[in-house]
């Protein structure tokens, strides 16, 4: 444990260098969350850009290449700049504290692995300014689509190469930690179910983000350097690319829900102050979720036309994921059963994660159904579906972990009643917002459309106006953060009446450097 | 050496194995492609094929034709259909012209429908072998000659062949003379 | 502000009255009316488990609540029933697989068909080629939405005819013939979908793809490109008049009439 030692009473610089050279977990993890929050607004931005084109029928503030480049740069950002930091941020304020370790594994690398992040989303956002604008054929990138735009593809490959290379970096870092710096006593079996989702979701980074490199590697040099994977002309095939594609892509879905579920297997427990339902289960399920994460990918691209066999295949994969996600919906209603619970912030939002993230599950089972999705692909009946997985899903969960930690963090309580207001502004417009996309999608929108035929009209508008209630909400979100830094307030070292787990030993907020000495866990 | 280090060197080099590992889904896919038939590329040779005498049975084969990125070519098939049996050598042909003033270099892709029945369909000799090199205004007809595997499952009835043609000439950075 | 508050008003008397289209199109086509009936099945399935998961969630947040001085309880698993919540999901999802995977050997099989319309996509419109009968057009959105639908064109879409969902030159095909559709493109993927025919395929540039359908009512049918294909994506409409064999018939030999002058000129 030398090596640590060392790091740990380096001295630390103070003002801006303090946060440019730390490789203190706890203020990694501090930067992480803030960049997050910026991006969750500047990412929400062009998300009400384009909810305010699709208010009314017709083109009224956006011409169709920018709506286009507003869609491909809403979702690289919510994804690589909003929600992956916002989870990797959990990661490293929490696993030390909870496995009782003084620090991450590797601390150097965990500084590079934030200050990769700003420059290649700064890289990827500049290409908005570039001739042609920004990459405009989705996030998904399809060529031939993608190769013909201007001379911004080069530069969003490369910031994606980065912001690859940032959570391959961050999740070696979070491999390394756990396996190697629990407290003596704390056997794999003993960890919190957020260390182990996280432990699982490393191990999916780790093994895709490589590959999503290879594919836009590829794009590069197909439209560099002469070479044909992705068109016929040399032998190649454009659908190729989607196959690859969605093998990083699968996993990547549940590297952004699985640390939710460990937020949510934490939360749940504590406030119904009884145990986590089904522990090992809930290990299980999280482990095979995550292996079959590599055997459904084609399920995103049934219409490109594929054999029987394949269509076949990937639909009884794909509905097979309902079992262990069912296992996890039931042990955390079963955790509940005959608990004594209350009904703080954090425990709001996860009560509205299971809820609203199960009807994301129905709704993606439908969609497993192959003869079925021939009629939801690419239409507002997807977009309802991820987006309930992901904003009432996952940023709910990362919501509900920033109240639940937050007090932690800062020793700091946050106004329990703004928060009260901020879960019910979020929840109703979240609603409001993508419920009426399920209805559009059905009727015969199309996804990825700046401008619709006018029987899309009402559910387009509901949509928008949902949308802008939950910008505004997130606005209160701000200043509930802003508030609870800037009062006095105080939080104990348990904050939480049913908490367990290494953290709540400590003091809030924690002292700098935690757990020197390891604690012993029985 | 220290447990963490080995642990990071592991995973650094499990990293690099998956990026190497997308580029290895290259082949593995074109192994899937041909093993289901998908995206009709069409089957191999082999010289087995001809049987003296072929079955009473009829199998019609539509002729089609793309051009992509609406390059200066006209293209199409010679015959729009033919009846054919399995087991037989047969000959089309297509007319490529070149409407451009600038000699062009192009090649095809075929592509057969259903794709299930792609490797029945066998080409002996095809202009897709090669690339073409047209000049300003020129027609060419473009041979193909191909049998059909008498393996051919009885309930395929119909089958159509696709050529995609593609304009490589500045794909390839050729300099073409006059 | 003051135009969003009016907007929001004018909303009401909609909400009451406007039919709306809130589901599926059951269509028109065996294979659309496979979808639609799997369609609902699955959606009462997952109904019902809502339902049921979350009475049962609903139930606990209301009944054990600390504000009700509820002590907790100790248990925190059960092997017994751990067993019984993975096994039932799993045969009900056997359950919904056997139908899907019959609906699916349906909808692939495209053998025997009468009609063969080749479909390329182009950025932006499409080109239909009927292989047998030797007529080909390219169908483009008309020209009344293609004025509305551009930046601040001052047209009030409302009253556009069809808006967005007009072509120049529609596809005419004939009732109760099984029709087959060879998919492919000139330039990037695009992909053919007319919801009440049944579900959408991709047209792939090189390469080519198929599906088919049988409509068995006359009637226009309406679509859209559902593959992002560039910036006009939403404006490449698909219209398919569906009409008897003789009418069909008759429109085959004008088509072949036209393109003969045509060609004469
Ligand atoms: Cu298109």
């Amino acid at each position: 444990m030398n090596t640590d030692a060392d790091h740990l009473h380096e001295d630390h610089k103070t003002g801006i260098m303090r946060w440019i050279t730390t490789t203190n977990h706890k203020d990694i993890g501090t930067l992480y969350l803030f960049l997050s929050l910026t991006m969750f607004f500047v990412g929400g931005a062009m998300a009400l850009i384009i909810r305010a084109e699709l208010f009314q029928p017709g083109l009224q503030l956006v011409n169709p290449d920018f709506f286009n480049q507003m869609t491909t740069m809403h979702a690289l950002i919510m994804i690589f700049g909003a929600l992956m930091p916002a989870l990797v941020g959990l990661a490293n304020w929490q696993i030390p504290l909870m496995i009782g370790a003084p620090d991450m594994a590797l601390p150097r690398l965990n500084n590079w692995s934030f200050w990769i992040l700003p420059f290649a989303l700064g890289m990827l956002g500049s290409t908005l300014f570039f001739e042609g604008g920004a990459p405009a054929a989705g996030w998904t990138l399809y060529p031939p689509l993608v190769l013909q735009g201007g001379d911004a593809l080069p530069y969003a490959i490369f910031s994606i190469h980065l912001l690859g290379l940032s959570s391959i970096l961050g999740a070696i870092n979070i491999i390394a930690t756990i396996l190697n710096m629990r407290a003596p006593g704390m056997t794999l079996m003993k960890m919190p179910m957020f260390v182990w989702t996280w432990l699982i979701t490393a191990f999916l980074l780790i093994a895709v983000m490589p590959v999503l490199a290879g594919a836009v590697t590829m794009l590069l040099t197909d439209r560099f350097f002469g070479t044909s994977f992705f068109t016929a002309s040399g032998g190649g095939d454009p659908v190729m690319f989607q196959h690859i594609f969605w093998f990083f892509g699968h996993p990547e879905v549940y590297i952004l829900i699985l640390p939710a579920f460990g937020v949510i297997s934490t939360i749940i427990p504590t406030f119904s102050r009884k145990k986590l339902f089904g522990y090992d289960s809930m290990v299980y399920a999280t482990a095979s979720i995550a292996l079959l994460s590599f055997i459904v990918w084609a399920h995103h691209m049934f219409t490109v036309g594929m054999p029987l066999a394949g269509e076949i295949f990937f639909m009884m994969t794909t509905m097979l994921i309902a079992v262990p996600t069912g296992v996890k919906v039931f042990n955390w209603i079963a955790t509940m059963w005959k608990g004594s619970m209350t009904f703080e912030t954090p425990m709001l939002f996860s009560l509205a994660f299971i809820v609203l993230f199960t009807i994301g599950g129905f709704s993606g089972l439908m969609m497993a159904i192959t003869p079925v999705d021939f009629q939801y692909h690419d239409t507002y009946f997807i977009v309802a579906h991820f987006h309930y997985v992901l904003v009432p899903g996952s940023v709910f969960a990362v919501i509900a972990a920033v109240y639940f930690w937050l007090p932690k963090w800062t020793g700091k309580m946050y106004d329990e009643t703004l928060g009260k207001t901020h879960f019910w502004l979020t929840t109703i417009f979240v609603n409001i917002t993508f419920f009426p996309q399920h209805f559009v999608g059905l009727a015969g929108m199309p996804r990825r459309i700046p401008d619709y035929a006018v029987q899309f009209t009402d559910f387009n508008a509901i949509s928008t106006i949902g949308s802008f209630g939950f910008g505004i909400a997130q606005i209160l979100f701000l200043y509930i953060l802003y508030k609870t830094l800037k009062q006095d307030v105080t939080a104990d070292n348990k904050v939480w009446e049913g908490a367990e787990g290494l953290e709540w030993t400590l003091p809030s907020p924690p002292p700098y450097h935690s757990f020197e000495e390891p604690p012993k866990v029985e | 050496m220290n447990k963490k280090i080995k642990t990071y060197y592991l995973l650094t080099a499990f990293t690099i194995f998956m990026f190497g590992f997308s580029y290895m889904l290259v082949p593995i896919y074109e192994v899937f492609c041909e093993i289901t038939g998908l995206n009709g590329k069409t089957g191999s040779i082999n010289s087995t094929l001809v049987i003296e005498k072929p079955v009473e049975r009829f199998v019609r084969v539509q002729f089609t034709s793309n051009v992509i990125n609406s390059a200066p070519f006209k293209f199409s098939p010679g015959k729009k259909e033919m009846v054919i049996q399995p087991g037989k050598i047969y000959t089309t042909f297509y007319t490529l012209t070149n409407q451009s003033n600038q000699p062009l270099l192009a090649t095809a892709n075929p592509s057969i429908t259903p794709g299930k029945y792609a490797e029945y369909f066998k080409k002996i000799e095809c202009f897709c072998f090669t690339h073409q090199q047209i000049n300003a205004n020129e027609t060419k007809e473009l041979a193909v000659q191909f049998i059909v595997d008498k393996k051919l499952p009885s309930e395929a009835t119909s089958l159509v062949l696709a050529y995609t043609m593609f304009d490589i000439t500045k794909q390839l950075g050729y300099k073409l003379e006059k | 502000m003051r135009n969003f508050i009016v907007f929001l008003l004018s909303t009401i008397p909609t909400l009451a009255l406007g039919d709306w289209e809130v589901n599926l199109p059951r269509g028109v086509t065996p294979t659309s009316v496979l979808a639609y009936d799997l369609h609902m099945l699955i959606f009462y399935i997952t109904v019902i488990i809502g339902i049921g998961v979350f009475g049962v969630m609903f139930y606990s947040i209301i009944h054990h609540r600390k504000s009700k001085g509820v002590v907790p309880a100790n248990f925190h698993e059960n092997t017994k029933i751990e067993i019984v919540w993975t096994v039932i999901p799993f045969l009900i999802l056997v359950g919904m697989a056997i139908p899907a995977t019959q609906a699916l050997i349906l909808m692939e099989d495209t053998s025997e068909a009468e009609v063969t319309l080749k479909v390329t996509g182009y950025q932006w419109m499409w080109k239909y080629e009927y292989l047998e009968d030797n007529v080909s057009f390219l169908s483009r959105i008309d020209s009344e939405s293609n004025k509305a639908r551009k930046l601040n064109s001052g047209v009030d879409v409302s009253n556009v005819k069809n808006y967005l969902l007009e072509v120049d030159n529609p596809i005419v095909l004939p009732v109760n013939a099984k029709i087959r559709l060879l998919l492919t493109a000139g330039d990037v993927i695009h992909a053919w979908w007319v919801p009440e025919l049944g579900g959408k395929k991709d047209a792939v540039p090189g390469f080519v793809n198929e599906m088919w359908f049988n409509i068995n009512k006359p009637g226009i049918y309406r679509g859209q490109c559902a593959e992002l294909c560039g910036k006009d994506h939403a404006f490449m409409p698909i219209v398919v008049k569906a009409v008897s064999k003789a009418e069909y018939e008759k429109w085959v030999m004008n088509q072949q009439n036209n393109n003969k002058i045509a060609n004469k000129k």
